[in-house]
């Protein structure tokens, strides 16, 4: 099947290129255009925007606390649309069929779950199995169990917790490894109610900074394209820009990803004691040696649900949960909490958050440093990407919400003084074709010949958040899946994953030592490679330094 | 078929031509593992049907309360490696998990608290000699008699007066204490054994406790895959089972999808009844037409129309399925692997042969 999309304005960044002109798509990839050949189909995208498929490198989309989250609020998630005949479950609330669905409409094509504590992986593949159209992944969490923080305890070599990094991510099929304020479980189990960089994980004497600088230094050391993903110490708590900057700090030159910076970027200022100090952590970013990036975690204002592995946090969020129930776990490799939370415009609080993640977006200068994310559900759903751009995009569309904000939360911030607009180039740079970089993904992002045929083409539309909702076309793999915002049909995606060597002897080591501790074989935690689902295929992300 | 021998395709064919002229089919049991589960609320979602479980009026009696309340929750592992004091309230959980004391490694300190010192273990309204069994410390009370034991608990954990005295008073005060002194106490219970008013009590009584010390729940799920089909039902549709998709979307409702109400009632005119894991039957009176994916000794309380045996997950087949030993699904392989059909087999060849033909994913 050769396909012509014809006339239509290409934005494509990695290639320097935006201008009008012609994608070309045979099977599954991009092709230079042919001589002499006739295309199967010609698309007449004039005076539409084409980009490469969006990549989402932040969004909790699947695994046990987001199903927690499910069963934990029934009435969030009422459907109410009866369902077109050729995409089951894609009207039911927030399933996984629906997420597959949405993402596919806004032109996503791969989105990657960032969380999955390295014992519930299985879980988490499946719900990944029953999302269709994107590719996915998951980010393995680790920092927290008793075999690291043994491992660092007893001063083991680096080597040994690469090994250990590495036959966990085999084991749980992860496409990178998180760390989520890492020691902070344990403290918690322990009745600790705060944890800080330096603060000591009990029993073990070994702090949070030494556990996320010896996960660093693995995936370093294993050659995974994607840097350490670490989630911070002290989320949410006035001041924590504090965290942030000593974070940055500790990381020196060597490549980290902070996630969801916006919920790192509080002073104490003002009366009230919070205020943005967004600004500063924006210079600190653009200042700070190349390999550092950040994604930002934009609030959004309306109901939602937290769902985070950072059970401190959660455990002290659940105060102020909105309605008043939560779900606080605690895991033998990591806690967690689900808080449902409202996010109000009237409310001072809410609004700096509003707008420290608005100042995050536009003061660090370079857009492939900073990603797009409301960190979902936790800041807001990822349904509400379409009004997000609408804001990055627009000062007029800002200066709305602005204006109607509580005027003692909006002095707490320099957003009105920001006159900054993103262009589309900003736009696919920030959504393509950095993702794809930050992951390792080298045949996505772009539209040069050879990459993978995943194409969003979308109406000009002025009001920017119609035009992001519902993309014209969207081409999964070739495929063409959506039209004019509505999936036309399923079809499933690759989970990928990176198998970095280690010594297998690691291996060894570990099944003595499950056999040991809990009397039951490694193997029962494992992710086989078949039988998840029938559609679920794996493919490997290419390792090496 | 009606009790004569006849191929899987003749009478999955069969099975289809009754749920599609069924006006509202309910898919029934649902004793299965992820496959079979998958499989068969894609089928409810297509028939426009509902579906219910087996054991539905345990796991919602557990889920309405955690989805009114919260929770705080925990697990086996977890109160295996570090909880240094148990509380086991209500009776015949050795029967709910035979296995437990062996899970939770009770007679061993736990290896990975601060302090190895030996665990406290108690039990409030055990069933008789399962304290002793255990060797924890026993607190007498009936089934009928929990909820306000453990609002007496509270209570003394909150250091507030109770009208309660004697024995009992001066043994919760003492458990209070323990659990208040604990570094990481756990609640051990199941919905099977206890009514909502005492599982939200217990709820209660852990949030309580965490304002100053830490304590979870350890509610012990029913097994055979029972909570994975919860799970696989939350992520597909939202809901849990008790879930109708007569209005073209899923809606979740505990009275109305109840398959043994829709069915005595009248409002189900088809069942398709699902128990691959043990030979439970139906319980209804009605003789709604029946489609039963059955263990082969099972007996079925009248001559289904359609009547296929199916292998059991995890000893006929590899099968993906919750385990409460690790409070996640595993992969299960077959212990005993045979040709017997699976589930998920099954009902997509019944899908295949709607007329309306089957979706290619
Ligand atoms: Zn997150």
């Amino acid at each position: 099947m050769l396909i012509r999309l014809a006339g239509g304005r290409v934005v494509d960044p990695a290639n320097k290129r935006d201008g009008v002109g012609d994608i070309w798509i045979r099977g599954d990839r991009i092709v230079a255009p042919p001589q002499g050949e006739t295309p199967d189909a010609v698309y007449d995208v004039s005076g539409k925007i084409v980009m490469a498929g969006a990549i989402d490198i932040h969004s909790h989309i699947a695994g046990g606390n987001v199903n927690t989250a499910r069963l934990l609020l029934p009435e969030n998630h009422r459907a109410h649309r009866p369902r077109p005949a050729a995409t089951p479950l894609s009207t039911a609330g927030w399933s996984t069929f629906e997420t597959g669905c949405r993402y596919a409409a806004m032109g996503f094509t791969t989105v990657i779950e960032p969380a999955v504590a390295a014992h519930h992986a299985l879980h988490a593949h499946l719900e990944l199995a029953d999302i269709p159209i994107i590719d996915k992944g998951i980010l393995t969490v680790l920092g927290d169990d008793d075999f690291l923080l043994s491992l660092l305890r007893d001063g083991a070599s680096k080597a040994a917790v690469a090994d250990y990094a590495g036959s966990m991510l085999a084991a749980s099929k992860g496409l990178g490894i998180k760390s989520i304020n890492p020691g902070g479980s344990v403290a918690f189990q322990n009745n600790a109610r705060t944890f800080d960089l330096d603060d000591v994980v009990p029993t073990y004497g070994v702090t949070s900074r030494k556990i996320f600088e010896s996960l660093q230094q693995a995936v370093i050391d294993l050659g995974i394209p994607h840097p350490l993903h670490l989630h911070i110490n002290n989320l949410g708590v006035p001041g924590n820009v504090d965290t942030a900057l000593r974070t940055i700090a500790a990381s020196g030159d060597r490549p980290l990803h902070l996630a969801h910076l916006q919920f790192y970027s509080y002073g104490k200022e003002g009366k009230r004691g919070f205020s943005s100090a967004a600004a500063r952590l924006a210079e600190a970013v653009n200042s700070a040696p190349k390999p550092l990036s950040i994604d930002v975690g934009q609030v959004m204002f309306r109901q939602t649900v937290t769902v985070s592995l950072d059970v401190v946090r959660q455990f002290d969020g659940s105060k102020l949960a909105k309605p008043r129930k939560s779900v606080i776990y605690d895991g033998e490799t990591n806690g967690a909490g689900v808080v449902p939370f409202l996010y109000k415009s009237d409310n001072f609080f809410n609004a700096v958050q509003w707008a420290c993640g608005l100042e995050l977006f536009l003061l660090v200068n370079d857009p492939t440093r900073v990603f797009f994310t409301t960190d979902h559900p936790n800041g807001a759903p990822f349904t509400t990407y379409p009004d997000l751009f609408a804001l990055i995009m627009s000062r007029e569309a800002r200066a709305k919400w602005l204006a109607d904000l509580p005027k003692e939360a909006v002095e707490m911030t320099t957003l009105p003084s920001i006159t900054r607009e993103y262009s589309f180039g900003e736009i696919a740079t920030m959504t393509r074709v950095a993702p794809a970089k930050l992951l390792g993904l080298k045949d996505r992002g772009h539209l040069s010949p050879g990459a993978l045929a995943d194409v969003a083409v979308y109406n000009d539309d002025p009001d920017r958040a119609e035009m992001f909702r519902f993309a014209h076309l969207v081409f999964k793999d070739g495929d063409l899946v959506v039209r004019d915002g509505r999936v036309t049909h399923y079809r499933f995606g690759r989970a990928l994953n990176v198998q970095p060597g280690y010594d297998a002897a690691t291996d060894r080591r570990l099944a003595r030592y499950y056999d040991d501790l809990y009397g039951l074989s490694r193997d029962m935690f494992k992710v086989p490679a078949n039988a998840i689902a029938p559609n679920y295929a794996f493919e490997e992300v290419v390792c090496g330094r | 078929m009606d009790g004569a021998a006849v191929s899987l395709e003749t009478a999955a064919a069969k099975a289809a031509r009754l749920l599609e002229t069924a006006q509202l089919p309910v898919i029934a049991g649902l004793g299965t593992d992820v496959a079979g589960t998958r499989a068969a609320i894609r089928l409810a979602e297509k028939l426009r049907g509902a579906y219910d479980h087996l054991a539905s009026d345990v796991l919602l009696r557990d889920i309405d309360v955690m989805r009114q309340a919260g929770r705080m929750v925990t697990t086996a592992n977890d109160v295996r490696l570090r909880a240094d004091c148990l509380l086991f309230i209500g009776p015949k959980l050795s029967e709910a998990w035979p296995d437990l004391a062996e899970r939770l490694d009770l007679s061993a300190r736990p290896r990975l608290a601060a302090e190895k010192a030996p665990r406290k273990i108690f039990w409030l309204g055990p069933g008789r000699g399962e304290a002793a069994a255990l060797g924890a410390t026993e607190i007498a009370a009936s089934p009928a008699a929990l909820p306000l034991a453990v609002a007496a608990l509270r209570a003394a954990v909150l250091d507030r007066k109770t009208r309660s005295d004697g024995s009992s008073a001066q043994k919760l005060k003492d458990l209070a204490a323990a659990l208040k002194a604990a570094h990481f106490g756990a609640v051990v219970w199941s919905a099977e054994s206890l009514d909502r008013l005492t599982i939200e009590m217990i709820g209660g009584l852990v949030f309580d406790l965490n304002q100053k010390t830490r304590c979870s729940n350890l509610p012990l799920v029913s097994g055979l895959n029972a909570y994975g089909v919860v799970q696989t039902s939350g992520w597909m549709t939202g809901f849990p089972p008790r879930t109708g998709f007569g209005r073209g979307y899923p809606e979740h409702d505990t009275w109305r999808f109840d398959a043994m109400r829709m069915i005595e009632a009248g409002e189900a005119d088809a069942a398709l009844w699902i128990s691959s894991y043990a030979t439970e039957a139906p319980k209804w009176k009605r003789q709604v037409p029946l489609i039963a994916l059955a263990q082969p000794q099972t007996r079925l309380p009248y001559a289904p129309q359609v009547r296929i045996d199916v292998g059991a997950p995890g000893r006929d087949h590899d099968a993906i399925e919750y385990s409460r030993d690790i409070a996640t699904f595993t992969l299960a392989k077959a212990t005993r692997a045979s040709n017997a059909p699976q589930v998920a087999e099954v009902v997509a060849l019944i899908d295949a042969k709607l007329a309306k033909g089957s979706e290619a994913c």
